[in-house]
């Protein structure tokens, strides 16, 4: 798999700092996954966070005690079994579908409650944030196209399986893709098989020219 | 009662402490742990929300609990003490957060972090976090003020390009392009993102 698009150093370190939305992170992190330069990236990101912090005037006056907090633990620790909690990276993924996406597509792609929105466009919508923006998976049919539409807000798109072209080039699996209110585009799916991708959007979607009417029902899955 | 936190413990001193706890189970090096960090940790969490001094214990509290958690899981070849307990804060705060959204969500700090594993040759990481060490230390000393701000804004005080560009009267472009010259000038950046 070779990746073109990352995220860019902005959104990168936004990830880093945890003050992107969490579906706007969930993106970050499904392109991250594979990516290993911007795992490198995030790594250095996270020793600014890290150096930041400690360049803060120490805040006294806390009211915690080192002696509750040890027999808080001590509680936790007699009612649970202990498990060594190693961080180690769980089980690796089947397939295209990205690690941290599993709590939301548990068995595969063709398990999910997937609705049409136009003849070869489906979704599904497989979470929402804290801030009631919605992670949705989207299915272009093999030579399908998305169509027309501007962003009113920042539109974030990974590529899970398959690949697209639109006017700026050809995106492939791992592909992550930011678009903002100046771009417009037309996504086409290649005709080998099935693009499925990963949008968050935070803004509706904002269909130009005569598509507009076509793709009434886009309009109506919650966007408008 | 919290002391004052010793700023100036070396790092060695620190990773020492951790090791201890991790291997040792040592309960006065987890104090030191304690006094060094929580302190910092309120400091964090007060710089996102100033005045909230319950909220700050609070979320040292609970980072500290991880500390002891997961002091086994850490890796002084990946990441220095600091770095390590930001991300645990970082995800701490997060999660705070999220449970406090005004729409429920089922996304937690664990999907979007966990599963992240820097896959780095690891003969060569203890230097490199060394060399970005430098560079990091370096390039925040002459770092101008616009810039500083701006990176205080998204990585202590967790605001948003928009919340940030908002709070600064600036223009959104000149928020993220100043991120991106801070950036740069650290030397943080792989390749051409
Ligand atoms: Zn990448």
């Amino acid at each position: 798999m070779s990746i073109n698009q990352h995220p860019s150093s902005e959104w990168l370190s936004a990830y880093s700092a945890g003050s992107l939305s969490l579906s706007q992170s969930l993106c970050v992190a499904a392109h991250m996954e594979s990516c290993s330069v911007c795992q490198q990236t995030f790594a250095r990101l996270n020793q600014l966070g890290g150096e930041l912090m400690t360049e803060l005037s120490p805040a006294i006056g806390s009211t915690l005690n080192f002696e509750q907090l040890m027999d808080s633990i001590n509680q936790q620790e007699s009612m649970a079994v202990q498990t060594i909690d190693t961080d180690m990276p769980r089980a690796k993924p089947r397939g295209s579908i990205p690690l941290c996406l599993r709590k939301f597509i548990p068995v595969d792609y063709d398990h999910l409650q997937w609705s049409r929105i136009s003849p070869s466009i489906q979704s599904t919508q497989l979470c929402q944030d804290h801030g009631g923006s919605k992670v949705e998976l989207l299915r272009i049919k093999p030579g399908g196209s998305a169509p027309t539409h501007t962003h009113l807000g920042d539109e974030l798109t990974v590529i899970l399986e398959g690949s697209f072209s639109d006017e700026t080039g050809i995106y492939r699996a791992g592909d992550f893709l930011a678009c903002d209110g100046n771009n417009t585009h037309t996504p086409v799916a290649s005709k080998d098989r099935d693009c499925i991708c990963l949008v968050v959007s935070e803004a509706p979607l904002q269909f130009t020219g005569w598509f507009t009417r076509l793709f009434n029902p886009l309009l109506r899955r919650g966007y408008a | 009662m919290v002391q004052l936190a010793q700023t100036k413990t070396p790092q060695e001193t620190l990773q020492q402490w951790l090791r201890a706890v991790a291997i040792e189970r040592d309960q006065n090096a987890f104090k030191k742990l304690f006094e060094h960090y929580v302190p910092l940790l309120r400091s964090y969490s007060l710089a996102r929300e100033p005045g909230s001094s319950l909220l700050a214990d609070e979320l040292a509290q609970e980072v500290m609990i991880k500390v002891w958690n997961k002091a086994a899981s850490y890796n002084a070849e990946k990441a220095n003490t600091n770095t390590w307990i930001f991300t645990l804060a970082r995800n701490s705060r997060i999660d705070h957060l999220r449970r406090n959204g005004r729409f429920a969500t089922n996304i937690d700090s664990s999907d979007l972090f966990d599963n992240i594993v820097d896959t780095s040759p690891s003969p060569f990481q203890a230097a490199q976090t060394h060399t970005v060490q430098k560079n990091i230390r370096e390039g925040l000393d002459q770092l101008p003020r616009e810039q500083a701000e701006v990176l205080s804004k998204v990585y202590l005080q967790g605001r948003s390009h928009q919340q940030a560009s908002d709070e600064l009267s600036l223009p959104l472009g000149t928020v993220k392009s100043r991120v991106r010259l801070a950036l740069k000038k650290m030397q943080l950046l792989m390749g051409d993102l």
